[in-house]
């Protein structure tokens, strides 16, 4: 929940890369024994999704009898639709909610001065070393206070803001040419038109950045969903996956395998969607 | 009387530790101290100086009052001093800016400061009240425990938990003394700076020895705490810095490589902790059976053996991490212009030499924000990946501290004894960021560009 | 947090299960979709139906569809009531999940609480002093049918009212009931020239003695789960008490015994046994799935777990191609026996619900312990059957003969004496402290370090639990 909170900008940038001279092959090589080992867990796991528990105690290494069966447990008896809906719902809403109020939040610092400006730049800066996961508790007793337990806002309201989303803008902000808000204001656009006529197209990348960032950090939020949420129907996936552990004799090692495959496969679209912006959204400081 | 002596020790300390060349800095300095230390004794309920409260309650009540007023004081120095460097004070003119209604900057931040102040700042302030109790979830009764929480995690004597963290920090400003006042070049100057990187493991031991060390004492949860992150940080940097070199060069189908090492990035750490789990299990998993069928040896069971089950977590974690590691790297890679590589290797730099003087600078910035967010990574997001691994297991050698926060706070339903954990991992990481606000002074900029 | 205490995991999957579970399972999809269309038609209906909220500890195929076919059958059954089963996947996690609910003030109507967490419910009470539960025995007031359903609450089993019962009354529904038996591969037990289980600890040790010299022997020769229930089940076998005031049965508890003479002696039983290579540690507490499947992938040749999955335990050795028989959980052979007790869970009803909701709570309950559904139950877990009529059912079936393995836990029950210690401690807390002996066991098996010394500071440990528990509550 923590790790989002420290994207700050520095000059990054994807380059053309340089070209090998020579022979290629030992690179190929080497990348090919990177690739096994790093996709080996995956392999693994979609063949043991095929198997049932006798074929797997048998060692047997080709695909099983066991994917329908398996499929059929998890998707329909166990409602792997529902829980990722939820947790679809749940990403859409806090990765839009945080889009727009740190771009709100990032023009009120860019482009206005006010008293106690600094003050409410210390405010926010200071979050950034107040990671939920050490108040927890404090916060489940507020959130249910709320009367929000078992809810969609008791599962996004407080992860509606961030400052790293806000310092993100902020900067993003700062380094657009200064005469882009004196034209806007000189044909008389008010703060908001000028956010969404002027900055947010020229903001696409910090956009899809954050967005990546934010979508693949909620999809994966496991500790606060399991406080806060009892009631199935309102489960995220990542704790659907608990009740999937033992679904038959024993463990249930290929229902879980290919649901831990299947609720893999949404942020991995988004990231690979997002790819370019996400990436470029952090060539941001000092060369633009 | 403790009160008092509290708020007048703090006030100075805010006075000392935020400045006082001019009368707005001392009134300054005042108002921080003594703002820091309002906000912990209120958040304590002033327990410490309650009438039935024991004496070294009330000294280590007027020692949070000063320690407070001493990070109000110098955190908000530092920052201030980093607005200015950066042309932002609070007087700051720009062009560009609207001039509307004073309430129009106020509108567009209320949102983003409500949530902040209700699910941040109210959450951190309730923690440490929590902290000073006796209570359960769903209890009708509160009893009241105030620093009892925290002693019994701590060794008996108020001495060493004194003496030790501050020996090691003095230890580490002596050494750092040494090496400035040395003669560049002499062997005092080489030694000092050789041994200055240690401080950091000293301090790390000196905290391990104020922690209570009997079965069940927070000292094997802080000892996992640290040798897992460590472990996590190291590793996850070099093989995410190891890989970026190898997918640097352009080769037929380089795209396709680079995106398939870096898409665990996006696999959740409970998706990471049941894959792992899949194949180190003893009974079903690929790795036992392999040794078992073709090899004929029992292949050791990493639950039942504490070094292995925190090698374990330690895979399944770096495997996560790894391609968001590589991610950051490969772009700091390419940002170094192929001609200086050239020209290093023109000059007859060996490889290695090149990495040093061409490479790693150039990546520095880019190894440091990793360290921080594998750190946090190490610290938070782990859970997930411990729950459905080890669940804390062999014997709590894999419970690192936010497990052990859920699982007194929650599983054991115990709020206050949880919530005390919570405050010491809070001033982990409230350290940590002292540290990293330090260190990265002229290297990254805070969004204050 | 992986499996319910006393076996919650466990179904055969579907090609392997006994013809009572497959009748289960084939029901299971007429009657959902049967709930499917009841609840369509209760939408459209004038009256909507009382929802009532029912959280199980049960994740596993069998167990949950049971629960879920049963009501559906009720809420075909009575129009006016819509029981909703939320499942969760082990009673430790309902528990958490019910002190979450219970500080926010909102329980379900009815809850799972396994035995450890029956005086943590009673004393439960909301912001406002009141109870959170309430006594299913006072609700039922005499009543001997409820919206039609037979009251069967005062046909429960002894072995269970024991356990359950204070202040004379029942303040739970009893439910799954079982305790702890030893499952044999009776097949490597023969290779091995053992004819019947080892019925002592030290019988245990000569058979595993044989076992491992076989040529093809197993990993392993036995293995159980590192669970707190092991310990309270082997105090019950030496008489010893856990727990002061008749272990909270006279009065509330304020003193642990967990250091006590017989508990160093066994916890020291079962480390030597680890440390001669004849028992396994999987290395997970609480792990039923994965000894299950040590036992199921003939990784060791005996298993302790609980009855709960007699059935689904033995059908498993049959598919896997070998005999299972079940026998009493072994014991010192040294001391004299006292007896064995239960495990498992009841049903807690919320209190403060209107008069309709609480009599719909009530008819459920009743109706899904009814001599027949109590009877499919025994037959589709191994949990004992938890009503007089119900074992009669099933004697007339002629059940028992036909599986002997599913008697062999009612039998252990019914052989204890009634002693406080057979029956089982009632005391505040008893979930964490459960667990304070449950790491307490793990850090010996795992580190090798000194029993007693160890059990000397789980003690204190359990005892400051206590002390904090009877602060709040007392």
């Amino acid at each position: 929940m923590a790790a989002h909170d420290h994207h700050r900008g520095f000059s990054l940038h994807v380059g053309k890369p340089g070209l090998i001279k020579g022979r290629t092959w030992p690179t190929h090589l080497g990348l090919w024994i990177a690739m096994l080992v790093i996709l080996f867990p995956l392999l693994y796991a979609a063949l043991i999704s095929t198997q049932t528990n006798a074929e797997i105690f048998r060692f047997q290494l080709t695909p099983g009898t066991g994917l329908g069966k398996h499929f059929d447990q998890v998707w329909n008896d166990r409602a792997l639709d529902r829980l990722m809906w939820n947790s679809l719902v749940q990403a859409t809403i806090i990765t839009v909610a945080k889009t727009v109020l740190s771009l709100l939040a990032g023009l009120a610092f860019v482009y206005f001065n006010f008293r106690g400006k600094w003050l409410v730049f210390f405010f926010v800066l200071i979050t950034l070393m107040m990671p939920t996961e050490v108040m927890i508790l404090a916060l489940f007793r507020i959130v249910s206070d709320l009367g929000w337990k078992d809810t969609m806002a008791g599962l996004t309201v407080p992860f509606a803001a961030s400052a790293t989303g806000a310092f993100l803008f902020r900067q993003h902000f700062a380094n657009l040419p200064r005469d882009l808000s004196e034209a806007s204001q000189i044909d008389g656009a008010s703060p908001l038109q000028f956010l969404f006529k002027i900055l947010i197209p020229l903001s696409w990348n910090v956009i899809g950045a954050l967005a990546v960032i934010q979508f693949v950090f909620v999809w994966n939020m496991y500790l606060w969903p399991v406080l806060i949420i009892s009631d199935q129907d309102k489960q995220v996936v990542q704790v659907g996956l608990q009740g999937l552990q033992t679904l038959d004799t024993g463990l249930s090692f290929g229902p879980l395998m290919l649901a831990a495959l299947m609720v893999s496969i949404p942020p991995a679209v988004v990231f690979l969607a997002l790819q370019k912006p996400f990436m470029a959204g952090f060539a941001l400081s000092a060369d633009k | 009387m403790g009160i008092i002596s509290s708020f007048l020790l703090a006030a100075a300390i805010g006075v000392l530790s935020f400045g006082y060349r001019t009368k707005r800095e001392v009134a300054l300095g005042l108002a921080l101290g003594i703002l820091g230390a309002s906000v912990i004794l209120a958040a304590l309920d002033f327990c410490t100086f309650a009438s039935d409260a024991e004496s070294t309650e009330g000294v280590m009540g007027v020692g949070l009052a000063g320690a407070f007023a001493w990070m109000f004081g110098s955190g908000t120095k530092a920052i201030l001093r980093k607005q200015e460097a950066a042309g932002l004070g609070s007087g700051e003119i720009r062009t560009g800016t609207f001039r509307l209604g004073w309430y129009w900057p106020w509108l567009l931040l209320l949102p983003t400061l409500v949530i902040l102040v209700f699910f941040l700042y109210l959450p951190a302030y309730r923690t440490f009240t929590l902290s000073t109790k006796l209570t359960r979830l769903g209890a009708p009764r509160v009893g009241e425990r105030c620093l009892s929480n925290f002693s019994e995690l701590l060794v008996p004597s108020p001495a060493v938990v004194v003496a030790l963290p501050l020996a090691s920090i003095g230890l580490m400003w002596g050494i750092g003394l040494w090496h400035n006042r040395a003669e560049p070049g002499s062997f005092a100057h080489g030694f000092s700076g050789a041994i200055r990187p240690f401080g950091i493991v000293i301090f790390l031991f000196a905290i391990y020895y104020i922690f209570e060390d009997v079965d069940g004492g927070y000292r094997q949860i802080y000892f996992n705490t640290v040798i897992v992150s460590s472990a996590i940080v190291v590793v996850s940097m070099v093989a995410g810095l190891g890989l970026a070199y190898l997918t640097y060069g352009y080769v037929r189908g380089i795209m396709v490589y680079r995106t398939l090492l870096i898409w665990p990035y996006a696999i959740s750490p409970p998706v990471a902790g049941i894959l792992f789990f899949m194949m180190f299990n003893a009974t079903g998993g690929i790795f036992a059976a392999v040794a078992d069928n073709w090899f004929g040896f029992d292949f050791p069971d990493y639950a039942r053996n504490a070094t292995l089950a925190r090698i374990t977590i330690v895979l399944a974690s770096v495997w996560k991490l790894l391609g968001y590691n590589l991610l950051f790297f490969l772009a700091g890679l390419q940002t170094v212009p192929r001609e200086q590589i050239d020209a290093a290797a023109i000059d007859g730099a060996n490889s290695f030499q090149r990495f040093r003087k061409v490479i790693m600078p150039a990546l520095g910035p880019i190894a440091f924000f990793l360290l921080i967010t594998n750190l946090t990574y190490s610290f938070f997001d782990i859970y997930g990946t411990i729950d459905f691994l080890t669940k804390g297991a062999p014997a709590g050698a894999t419970s690192v501290a936010i497990y052990e926060i859920i699982r007194v706070g929650v599983d054991n339903g115990d709020l206050g004894r949880g919530a005390a954990q919570s405050v010491v991992l809070f001033l982990a990481v409230i350290a940590l960021t002292a540290w990293q606000f330090k260190q990265s002074e002229g290297r990254i900029s805070y969004g204050s560009a | 947090m992986l499996a319910a205490a006393c076996g919650s995991d466990d179904s055969g999957s579907s090609s392997e299960t006994t013809a009572a579970a497959s009748e289960t399972t084939a029901a299971a999809s007429e009657t959902t979709a049967a709930s499917d269309d009841s609840a369509a038609s209760d939408d459209s209906a004038a009256t909507e139906a009382i929802d009532i909220q029912m959280w199980i500890a049960f994740s596993d195929d069998a167990r949950l569809n049971f629960t879920k076919d049963r009501a559906a059958e009720f809420n075909a059954k009575q129009p006016g009531y819509n029981v909703v089963v939320t499942s969760f996947d082990s009673y430790n996690t309902v528990f958490e999940q019910a002190q979450l609910a219970i500080d926010d003030g909102n329980p379900p109507e009815i809850i799972h609480f396994f035995e450890a967490a029956t005086q943590e419910a009673l004393d439960a009470t909301d912001s406002n002093g009141d109870p959170i539960f309430k006594s299913v025995t006072e609700a039922v007031a005499g009543r001997t049918e409820i919206l039609g359903e037979p009251v069967v609450l005062d046909d429960v089993v002894s072995a269970a009212t024991k356990y359950y019962t204070i202040d004379g009354s029942l303040y739970s529904m009893p439910w799954n009931t079982s305790s702890t038996v030893m499952f044999s591969n009776m097949d490597i037990l023969n290779a091995a020239g053992i004819t019947e289980p080892p019925t002592t600890w030290q019988g245990i040790e000569e058979a595993c003695a044989a076992i491992l010299a076989l040529a093809d022997a197993p990993d392993n020769c036995i293995t159980w789960p590192n669970h707190g229930w092991w310990f309270e089940q082997a105090m019950g076998q030496a008489g010893q008490d856990l727990a002061n005031n008749d272990n909270g049965r006279s009065g509330r508890a304020t003193e642990v015994f967990l250091n006590s003479e017989p508990a160093i002696e066994y916890i020291q039983w079962w480390s030597d046994l680890e440390d001669s290579g004849d028992y396994v540690y999987t290395g997970t507490q609480r792990d039923w799935a994965g000894t299950a499947a040590a036992f199921s992938a003939q990784n060791v040749a005996m298993l302790m777990y609980s009855s709960s999955d007699v059935t689904i335990i033995t059908e498993d050795g049959a598919a896997n191609g070998f005999e299972v028989k079940t026998s009493y959980m072994p014991y010192d052979g040294d001391r004299p026996y006292v007896g064995n007790l239960i495990g498992g869970a009841t049903l807690w009803m919320a209190n403060g619900l209107t008069p309709e909701e609480e009599d719909g709570a009530l008819a459920f309950m009743n109706f899904f312990s009814n001599p027949d559904n109590a009877a499919l139950w025994h037959q589709v877990t191994g949990y004992i059957p938890i009503t007089n009529a119900a074992t009669d059912l099933l004697e007339v079936e002629g059940w028992f003969e036909e599986s002997p393995n599913s008697a062999v836990a009612s039998a252990q029950l019914n052989d204890a004496a009634d002693t406080p210690a057979s029956t089982g401690a009632l005391l505040g807390n008893f979930v964490a402290i459960r667990d304070v002996v449950t790491i307490a066991i793990e850090d010996i098996l795992v580190n090798n370090v000194d029993v007693k010394t160890r059990m000397d500071s789980a003690q204190a440990e359990a005892q400051q639990q206590l002390d904090d528990y009877n602060e709040l509550y007392g």
